[in-house]
């Protein structure tokens, strides 16, 4: 029983890192979470047993290590967008050639509305 | 990755017949959304939508053009990056589509699917990497659109007619094929949104195509009760999780 919550802390806690280091960084609470419990549960027993290894400590400090990655992340990282030269200069070329293309088409933009409906 | 950015612009859209005028559209209107993702009440952000309208001119009319892009934010750009471009050349008052441009680039992944609409025959040309060109006419019925004015068309229902459960159907072009959709008028509902606290029509859709929308009311918009019926709130489900659409900014509204 304390080497199973001993491997899910350890595990929880390594995706904990994961999410942090990922642009989830957000959901890094999720695996954080299980990891606190699964890592306390762990702890519990293994005093009970008069023996506490040093891997549990290990996922605490992961565990750590990944919400204040996730905390300073959430703070400092912006979100925006950037790198759209090459789509803003697409959406000038697309606009220039549909004009060349629809010069060629016979439009009515006085025609009366179509319609598709159905109830 | 690229049926859920399908289905994130889908989703946003609905369509019906209706005798409309274009009372709601605006010919410089920019609409800029969040999209994120929502596992366990936590939200990711992802992308940013924007949709934009402007007009064109050719020699012998004026059109309008209605252009939704899609672009990852900057920190998603080096796991898996996002530039889609999706427009439609309409007429202005109906928003009757005459040309549309698919540009998708998302990873390694790259199509342009381009439509030109001749009453109810469609030409359309699909290039892919490596100089793949596929090119079909395609016979469609009355009144299918493509995915862009679909989207934009719904805005000129007259949902003040419309009773609470009411339903109305639409048909799409995409990827040479016409997707049959549906939505369900949901009744009146105020939301707060970035522009606002906003009273909003809410609306339910569904297609006949599993793949893409799942499930009965789990697909939901919000478009605001005023003149210019503008998407404010889109909730999606997705695999593990949920979608969201949330409006950023609003500039150049007609009313």
């Amino acid at each position: 029983m304390k080497k199973a919550f001993t491997i899910l802390a350890i595990i929880a806690s390594v995706l904990a890192i994961i999410f942090a280091v990922l642009p989830i960084s957000n959901l890094t609470v999720l695996p954080a979470i299980s990891a606190l419990i699964f890592g306390a549960i762990a702890f519990y027993l293994s005093k009970k047993m008069g023996e506490v290894k040093k891997i549990i400590q290990f996922s605490f400090i992961l565990t750590s290590l990944a919400l204040a990655i996730s905390t300073y992340k959430a703070f400092f990282t912006k979100t925006e967008v950037a790198n759209t030269e090459v789509l803003d200069a697409k959406e000038t070329q697309f606009e220039e050639e549909a004009i060349d293309e629809l010069e060629g088409l016979d439009i009515d933009t006085t025609e009366n509305t179509d319609a598709t409906i159905g109830q | 990755m690229m049926r859920t950015s399908f289905l994130f612009i889908f989703s946003i859209l609905i369509i019906t017949s209706v005798t409309a005028q274009n009372n709601a559209i605006s010919k410089a209107e920019k609409l800029t959304y969040t999209a994120s993702y929502n596992m366990s009440g936590i939200l990711t952000d992802i992308a940013q939508v924007s949709m934009e309208t402007n007009e064109v001119k050719t020699s012998k009319s004026t059109l309008l053009r209605l252009k939704c892009t899609a672009v990852t934010y900057s920190k998603w750009d080096n796991f898996f990056k996002i530039r889609d471009l999706y427009e439609s050349y309409v007429n202005p008052n109906t928003l009757t589509p005459y040309l549309y441009n698919r540009d998708v680039n998302e990873g390694s992944y790259f199509k342009n699917m381009k439509y030109t609409f001749s009453n109810n025959t469609v030409k359309s040309v699909m290039k892919k990497k490596k100089d793949y060109v596929e090119n079909n006419t395609l016979t469609i019925h009355s009144g299918t659109k493509d995915i862009v004015s679909t989207l934009y068309y719904m805005r000129l229902l007259d949902f003040k007619k419309m009773s609470v459960g009411s339903q109305k159907s639409f048909t799409i072009l995409f990827d040479n094929e016409e997707i049959k959709g549906m939505f369900t008028y949901l009744g009146k509902e105020t939301i707060g949104t970035a522009i606002g606290k906003k009273e909003c029509y809410k609306l339910a859709i569904g297609t006949s195509e599993k793949n893409v929308l799942q499930g009965k009311n789990n697909n939901l918009l919000w478009l605001t009760a005023d003149e210019n019926k503008i998407i404010v709130y889109g909730k999606f489900k997705i695999p593990v999780g949920t979608g969201e659409l949330k409006i950023k900014s609003a500039s150049g509204l007609k009313n």
